[in-house]
C-alpha cells in the first residue's frame, strides 16, 4: 500500500495547479481519496472530528440495497448487472463532466443515485435508456440545482419520471415474469426479445382489472415489476439497516407507513370490491422501496422532524389517492417528487415556529 | 431543568486525579493577551524590580482586572512581543506591601459597604478574574448586583483541569470560599452543581454546607458541554433579562477563599496536560507565566503534537510565539497531527472507530476511549441535510440553517435564527458528515454581529451629542 500511495503522491502534481490535466481535477482527486483518505487536518476548534464521512455515509446505503440487488438478480437474471454498469457509466460520465466545469470535487452522492436507479427501472429496459434516464436525472434533478446537497429533487425519481413521460410505451412493455423455480433466473440474460418473459401485468396493473396476485409471492418478491422493488422481504431487511445505522430517518418511513395504510384500509372498508386490502398495497409495487430508499434522502426531503412527519404523511395519502383514483397504476414517484418540492415549504413552517419560540429564551 | 443535545466524545489521555507541583521556574513569560483579557495598560517600567502580587498591567475594558506578578523578579518589556518577562526569579514567596491599596479598599467600603470592599479585595488579589458573566462569558461587573451564582464542579470538556479533583483536594477551602461567595450576596441563590448528589461524596459536601440557605444543590449529567454556565443558566430558567448571572468554577471558589480569608494573591493555577501525545496525563499546579516549554520537554512524547491550550472541543493551538501560561489556562492538550493517510478508510469495518454514528462495527460494543488524532477524517462537503449538528446542539439553535443563511451572506437571518444563543460548545463541526467547520462561521458571525451592534450605538451616541451641541 505504500508503494501505491507513492504512485498515487506522484501522479498528483500532473492534476494541481499548473499540471497538464489540471482540468481533471476532480477526477482524479475521487480516485484518489477512494483509495486513501484525505489527509487534511482540522485547524480549527474542535481540533478533532467524528470519523463518519459522506463516503461512508453513502456506503450505507448501498450496503443497505444489496438485498435489493440480490433479490433482483436472482427474480430477473444478471442482465440487472449490466444496467447497473450502465447507470454508473453513464451516471458519472456526466457528474464528471459537471465537476470539471464547476470545479468542484466529484459528490459522493452519485454513487447511491447510480444504484437506485436501476433497481427502479423495470428489468426489460432497452440499456440506451437507462442510461438517457440517470442522465437526465442526474443532469435536471441536481447539477442544475447545483450538485448534490442543493437540489430539490431525487435525481433517481427524477430519471424514472422522465422515461416514463416520454417513453410510457417501451417502459410498461418491459417487465419480466419473475424466475420461476429453485434457480430462479440467476444464470439467464433476460432481455425485451425474449417474448416468452415478457408481460405487462404487474400486480398492480392486474388489480385494475380485479385481479390480487397473492400476498406471499409479492412478499417474497417473485411477481413482475422494478427490479428492486418487488420483494418487500428484501426492502425490510435494507431498510431495517438504515433505520438502525440512523442514515434514514425513521419519522419518515414511519409517516408513509401509517398513513399509507390508514387510508388505504379506510377505502377498502368503505368499497372492499373496488379497493384492495391495505396490507396487499402495502407489499405492491414501489411504496415499500419509496419509503425506505428514495423518501428518506436528507437532501430532497424536510430536515425537522416535524416537517418529515408531515412529508411522509403527505406522501402516503399521495400515493393512494393516485393508485386508486387516477389511471395511473402506481403513484409512488410522483408523490414523492411532489413531497420534495413541498419539503422546502414544510421545514419553513416548523422553522417559524421554532424562532418564534427561541425570540423569547435566552 | 431542561438540558437538550450534548454529545460525550471518549478519547485517549484523559487526566488523571493527582496533583503535581511543577519546580520553580527560572523566568516567567506572561502574555498580555488571554481568552477574555487584553492587559494594555502597563504599570511598570522595564528593568523595575517588582514583589510577588505587584500589578504589572490592568486591562482597562474590563474594569481594571490586574495582571499580577506571580513572582518577585525583575521586568523586561519589549523582549518579547505581547509578552511581560519576569527575570531573575526570587525563591522566597513574599507578598507585596498591600498597604497602599487597602486604603483605596477602605474607601471603596465607605462608598459601597463592606460587600463592595470585599469585591475590590478579589479584584486586586487576582481572584475576580475567576468569575464569568453566565451568558455573554465576559468578566462581570464588580459593583453589579447577581441575580444568582452558580457555581459548578464540573469539567466535562476533554481535557480541562477536572473540577472534582480540585474539590476533592480541598473541601474545607472550598466551603469556606461558598461562605465567602453568600456574603457579597444579599439574598440571591447559589446553585451548586455536582453530577451525582445522591453520591457519598456529596453528602459530605451537603454536610458542610449545611448551614447555607441560599445555596441549592443541582444534579447534572455528565455530558458535554452540560457545564457550560450559558447552557446551565438558560435550563435553569435564569434568563439574561433579569440581571447578570455570576458563575465559577471550583478553582474560581478556591481563588475567593485564599483572597478573603489569606489575604493572599491568587497567582496560581491548576492545569491539566492531557490529550492522546502526553505520557502521563494529570493535573499540574503552576504560577501563570509559567515556561511552557518545560511542561512540554517533561511531558510530550509525540514528534508532531498540536500543543493546545485548553480543551479539544474549544482550546485554540498555542501559537509558536507562545512561551508561557497565560492567565485564563485551564488546561494544555496534546493531540498528534495525521501523518498517515488510511487505504480505503472508509469501507472498513471500523470497530475501532467511535463514532456519533451508528455507522461503524464500534456502535455494538462499549463506548470506549479512542486514539484521536488531527485528521479531519473526511472532505468538505455541502449540507447534506442529515440533522446531526441540531441533534447535538445544547443551545437549541439549528446550525444547518445559520449555515445556510452566512452561507449566502445573510447575517440578519442568521442573527434572528439566534447564532447569538450559541455557546461555541465546537458539537456541531464534530458531528458533522460533510465536515463543515460550522462553529468557526457561528464565532466569527457573533463577533461580526456584536462589532456591528457596538457600532450603531456609537453612531447613535455621536449623533446625540452633536445634536445636543447644536441645541
Ligand atoms: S451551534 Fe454553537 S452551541 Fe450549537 S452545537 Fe454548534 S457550537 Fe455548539
Ligand atoms: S451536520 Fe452538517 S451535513 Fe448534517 S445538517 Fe448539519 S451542517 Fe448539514
Amino acid at each position: 500500500m505504500k508503494l501505491l500511495l507513492r504512485v498515487v503522491e506522484k501522479i498528483r502534481p500532473h492534476f494541481e495547479e499548473g499540471g497538464k490535466f489540471h482540468a481533471f481535477l476532480p477526477v482524479y482527486d475521487a480516485i484518489e481519496h477512494f483509495l486513501f483518505a484525505p489527509g487534511t487536518i482540522t485547524t480549527t476548534a474542535p481540533h478533532v472530528r467524528d470519523p463518519i464521512d459522506l463516503k461512508r455515509f453513502m456506503s450505507m446505503v448501498i450496503v443497505a440495497l444489496l438485498p435489493c440487488v440480490a433479490t433482483g438478480i436472482y427474480f430477473f437474471g444478471l442482465r440487472f448487472i449490466a444496467l447497473i454498469v450502465v447507470s454508473y457509466a453513464a451516471g458519472l460520465s456526466v457528474e464528471a463532466l459537471f465537476s470539471i466545469v464547476r470545479k468542484e470535487p466529484i459528490n459522493e452522492g452519485f454513487f447511491v443515485t447510480g444504484f437506485l436507479f436501476p433497481l427502479i427501472m423495470p428489468p426489460a429496459v432497452p440499456l440506451w435508456m437507462v442510461a438517457l434516464g440517470v442522465a437526465f436525472g442526474v443532469v435536471i434533478g441536481k447539477e442544475l440545482f447545483g450538485g448534490t446537497g442543493r437540489n430539490l429533487f431525487n435525481p433517481a425519481l427524477v430519471g424514472r419520471c422522465f422515461l416514463a413521460l416520454a417513453y410510457p410505451v417501451q417502459m410498461s412493455g418491459s417487465w419480466l415474469k419473475p424466475g420461476a423455480g429453485v434457480a430462479g433466473r440467476l444464470l439467464q440474460y433476460v432481455d425485451g426479445s425474449n417474448v416468452d418473459a415478457v408481460t405487462s401485468a404487474t400486480p398492480l396493473a392486474l388489480a385494475k382489472g380485479g385481479e390480487y396476485v397473492s400476498l406471499s409471492h409479492m412478499f417474497v418478491g417473485s411477481v413482475s415489476g422494478s427490479v428492486g422493488e418487488t420483494s418487500a422481504l428484501a426492502i425490510l431487511a435494507g431498510g431495517m439497516f438504515l433505520l438502525l445505522t440512523r442514515v434514514a430517518n425513521w419519522r419518515t418511513v414511519a409517516s408513509i407507513l401509517i398513513s399509507f395504510t390508514a387510508l388505504a384500509a379506510m377505502l377498502h372498508h368503505a368499497q372492499p370490491d373496488r379497493f384492495g386490502p391495505a396490507l396487499w398495497h402495502l407489499c405492491a409495487g414501489g411504496l415499500l422501496f419509496g419509503a425506505f430508499f428514495m423518501a428518506t434522502d436528507p437532501v430532497t426531503g424536510p430536515i425537522t422532524s416535524g416537517g418529515k412527519w408531515l412529508y411522509g404523511a403527505l406522501i402516503g395519502v399521495v400515493t393512494v389517492l393516485i393508485r386508486n383514483f387516477t389511471g395511473y397504476v402506481e403513484g409512488v414517484t410522483f408523490a414523492i417528487l411532489l413531497g420534495n418540492i413541498f419539503a422546502p415549504i414544510l421545514d419553513e413552517m416548523v422553522f417559524a415556529l421554532r424562532l418564534r419560540r427561541l425570540k423569547v429564551e435566552g | 431543568m431542561k438540558l437538550r443535545g450534548g454529545y460525550n466524545i471518549f478519547l485517549q489521555g484523559r487526566p488523571g486525579s493527582t496533583i503535581k507541583a511543577m519546580p520553580e521556574p527560572k523566568t516567567l513569560y506572561l502574555p498580555l493577551s488571554s481568552k477574555r483579557f487584553r492587559f494594555s495598560a502597563i504599570h511598570v517600567a522595564d528593568g523595575q524590580d517588582v514583589a510577588l502580587g505587584d500589578v504589572l498591567a490592568t486591562d482597562p475594558n474590563n474594569y481594571d482586572v490586574p495582571l499580577l506578578a506571580p513572582r518577585a523578579g525583575s521586568v523586561r518589556l519589549g523582549q518579547v512581543e505581547d509578552t511581560v518577562v519576569l527575570e531573575n526569579i526570587a525563591k522566597s514567596q513574599e507578598y507585596a506591601d498591600t498597604n497602599g491599596r487597602m486604603e483605596e479598599v477602605q474607601h471603596v467600603e465607605r462608598t459601597f459597604g463592606a460587600a463592595g470592599a470585599q469585591r475590590r479585595r478579589l479584584m486586586m488579589l487576582g481572584a475576580w478574574q475567576f468569575l464569568h458573566e453566565a451568558h455573554s462569558g465576559r468578566l462581570p461587573d464588580p459593583l453589579g448586583t447577581p441575580q444568582a451564582v452558580l457555581v459548578s464542579t464540573l469539567s466535562l470538556e476533554p481535557f480541562t483541569a477536572r473540577g472534582d479533583v480540585q474539590l476533592q483536594a480541598r473541601l474545607l477551602n472550598f466551603t469556606r470560599g461558598l461562605e465567602h461567595l453568600q456574603s457579597l450576596l444579599e439574598y440571591q441563590p447559589i446553585y451548586f452543581v455536582l453530577p451525582d448528589i445522591k453520591s457519598e461524596f456529596a453528602s459530605i459536601v451537603r454536610n458542610h454546607i449545611r448551614g447555607y440557605a441560599s445555596v441549592k444543590m443541582v444534579e447534572l449529567p455528565l455530558t458535554y458541554p452540560y457545564d457550560d454556565f450559558a447552557v446551565l443558566a438558560r435550563s435553569l430558567g435564569l434568563s439574561s433579562g433579569n440581571g447578570p448571572v455570576w458563575a465559577l468554577r471550583t478553582e474560581g471558589v478556591l481563588a475567593v477563599d485564599r483572597a478573603l480569608t489569606a489575604g493572599k494573591p491568587c497567582v496560581t493555577r491548576i492545569i491539566s496536560i492531557g490529550g492522546t501525545g502526553v505520557v502521563s496525563p494529570g493535573h499540574l499546579r503552576v504560577v501563570s507565566g509559567y515556561p511552557l516549554k518545560c511542561i512540554t520537554d517533561k511531558h510530550v512524547f509525540e514528534p508532531h503534537p498540536r500543543i493546545i491550550n485548553g480543551g479539544i472541543m474549544t482550546g485554540e493551538a498555542f501559537g509558536p510565539g507562545a512561551l508561557g501560561i497565560d492567565t485564563e489556562c485551564r488546561g494544555i492538550t496534546v493531540l498528534p497531527e495525521l501523518q498517515e493517510r488510511e487505504f480505503l478508510g472508509f469501507m472498513r469495518p471500523g470497530s475501532e472507530r467511535s463514532s456519533y454514528w451508528p455507522c461503524f462495527l464500534s456502535s455494538m460494543v462499549q463506548r470506549f476511549a479512542e486514539r484521536l488524532t488531527t485528521a479531519m477524517r473526511g472532505e468538505r462537503r455541502p449540507c447534506i441535510s442529515c440533522n446531526a449538528c441540531e441533534e447535538v446542539c445544547p443551545a437549541g439553535i439549528s446550525p444547518h440553517l445559520i449555515h445556510k443563511y452566512l452561507y449566502r451572506d445573510l447575517v440578519e437571518e442568521a442573527a434572528a435564527a439566534r447564532v447569538d444563543l450559541c455557546v461555541e460548545c465546537g458539537l456541531c463541526s464534530y458531528v458533522c458528515p460533510s465536515k463543515i467547520d460550522l462553529r468557526a462561521q457561528f464565532v466569527e458571525a457573533k463577533n461580526g454581529i456584536a462589532r456591528e451592534k457596538a457600532e450603531m450605538l456609537e453612531t447613535k451616541a455621536r449623533q446625540e451629542s452633536t445634536e445636543e451641541v447644536n441645541a
